[in-house]
């Protein structure tokens, strides 16, 4: 490891650092008794104990289920119905008018409809977060594909490329940029939306345990559902971005 | 709003056009018949501009030609009429005696802006081509090295474009369009985004590579050096609407040398002439 990108890590930690050290002195000077905001010891301690705990292992897998499931679909349809409309006039005049009156929603006012819809289980979960992750993916994939160089598939067609295979040999991968950027803010959105979900109605999931901690007053618990979910934001979002930087190692960077 | 255009409003002439003949020229040996093209271009409100206005011209095979005029005269359109990347609003143009309806891989672009694929390496650049013609990856890779030792790119095969310099991005771009072997190079003023040393050297290595292929070169430029340099016939042009001033032939011995030609009279007399026809141009629409 290069020098810089050690000053870079240690940069990166020390406000995370200084955080928890302001959140345990709260607690160490009186500011917030201990019943109410738990030091941060006993969270990482009671995170720790948890790993061993199948309910807790179960929650967070019904979690990434959700998150995964949700996300993947979202992707899926979004760089589809992105790429699409950016290369068929016909497609992107239905498309445009549907995304302008449904992209203002705020998705979670449809969740209510689709619990009764798809009942407790993932079902309305993962739609919901389909619903909220779709629209920044699929946008950011229509802006990358109607800005693709003309002259780039120029090259393509007089090499001999056809006209259908350009929309996957060309226009795809030179909108990959822009489709990642959309990922990534799909991502992070995915990350709330499926947390919310579960804390407003649900059976299981890290949402679920922290509605239920903070139901019983268990503070301990209640945090570590929190903790939890910022670490796996942070774990996709290193995983994403090891992604990004293979599959854009040929495009300067932006 | 369609942005990116992956169709084209082709329009096949199967039908000879009765009652107008193409220039007279001996058709056997024309590459490219330009026969009265226009294109006319719709700008804002309902106003249209003439581009191209009646362009009547005729390529032989083997030819360098060079394409010269002001900026908006129309001599990159008439290029991409050629490519089959703009269809005329009026005339035909036709390749080996067949009406142009597409890009295809007789006709091989090479542009200013290179235009290579991000995504791919130097060596994946080259091989597009040439997979795309069906030829087997082992073959392909082997034709694509031998393509970029030619161009002067080897040990070069892994980068990527965008670790490149301008003048090897060019280089790499000619290799691309010369591996799927066009009978025509279409090349829009491709050397202008480099620096005057990488240009000259580009230019020289572009007239070796021409003199062992002998390839139908036609070649857009702002430079009338360059243009009497590298070509057999410059066609001068004007815009407003664009249309053919005039067409020089360029009578100089080959293989030429650019530093016995800078010291040759009829060299220079050419560059004045020309220089002088495009400024009368010029004075018209200042």
């Amino acid at each position: 490891m290069t020098q810089t990108r050690i000053n870079s890590v240690l940069l990166g930690i020390t406000p995370i650092v200084l955080f928890i050290a302001l959140w345990q002195s709260l607690i160490s000077f009186g500011f917030a008794p201990t019943s109410l905001l738990p030091p941060p010891g006993a969270v990482f301690g009671k995170l720790a104990k948890d790993f061993f705990n199948g309910d807790f292992l179960h929650d967070i897998a019904a979690t990434l289920i959700r998150l995964f499931a949700g996300f993947g679909i979202a992707v899926v349809v979004g760089v589809f119905i992105g790429l699409a409309a950016a290369v068929s006039p016909a497609i992107n005049a239905v498309v445009k008018p549907l995304v302008r009156v449904l992209a203002p929603i705020p998705k979670i006012a449809l969740y209510p409809a689709l619990l009764l819809i798809l009942g407790f289980d993932h079902a309305s979960k993962i739609t919901l977060v389909t619903a909220d992750a779709l629209f920044p993916i699929l946008l950011s994939t229509y802006y990358g594909a109607s800005m693709v160089e003309q002259k780039l598939i120029w090259s393509a067609m007089a090499a001999g490329t056809p006209r259908w295979q350009i929309l996957f040999k060309v226009v795809l991968p030179a909108a990959m940029p822009s489709i990642l950027t959309g990922c990534r803010i799909g991502l992070v959105i995915s990350c709330i939306v499926v947390f919310l979900a579960e804390m407003i109605t649900s059976t299981d999931g890290l949402g679920h345990m922290l509605v239920q901690a903070a139901r019983t007053f268990q503070t301990v618990d209640m945090f570590v559902p929190l903790i939890m979910i910022s670490m796996l934001g942070l774990i996709l979002n290193s995983l994403l971005h090891w992604l990004r930087s293979y599959l854009l190692r040929g495009f300067p960077e932006v | 709003m369609q942005v990116v255009s992956l169709r084209s409003d082709a329009h096949t002439d199967a039908e000879p056009v009765s009652g107008r003949k193409s220039s007279g020229v001996d058709s056997a040996a024309a590459m490219i018949e330009i026969d009265h093209v226009s294109q006319r271009f719709q700008t804002s409100g309902k106003q249209s501009h003439l581009a191209l206005s009646d362009i009547n011209l005729t390529i032989e095979d083997g030819a360098f030609v060079s394409i010269l005029g002001p900026s908006g005269c129309g001599k990159s359109t008439l290029l991409y009429i050629v490519g089959g990347f703009v269809q005329p609003t009026d005339g035909v143009a036709k390749v080996k005696g067949k009406a142009i309806t597409g890009p295809g891989p007789d006709r091989g672009p090479v542009f200013q802006e290179f235009a290579l694929f991000p995504w791919k390496n130097v060596l994946g650049n080259v091989m597009y081509g040439l997979r795309q013609q069906g030829v087997k990856r082992a073959e392909a890779e082997a034709r694509g090295r031998k393509l970029l030792e030619m161009v002067g790119l080897k040990g070069y095969e892994n980068f990527y474009p965008k670790e490149l310099s301008g003048g090897m991005k060019q280089r790499v771009a000619i290799a691309r369009t010369l591996a799927y072997d066009p009978a025509v190079l279409l090349m829009d003023e491709p050397f202008g985004a480099l620096d005057a040393h990488t240009r000259t050297r580009l230019q020289n290595d572009l007239l070796d590579i021409w003199d062992r292929q002998r390839k139908t070169v036609l070649f857009v430029t702002h430079s009338v050096e360059e243009a009497v340099y590298l070509s057999d016939k410059v066609i001068v042009m004007s815009r407003s609407p664009g249309s053919i001033k005039q067409i020089v032939d360029i009578d100089l011995p080959r293989p030429r040398k650019r530093a016995d030609l800078l010291l040759d009279a009829r060299f220079q007399k050419y560059i004045v002439d020309i220089e002088k026809m495009i400024d009368d141009g010029g004075k018209d629409h200042l």
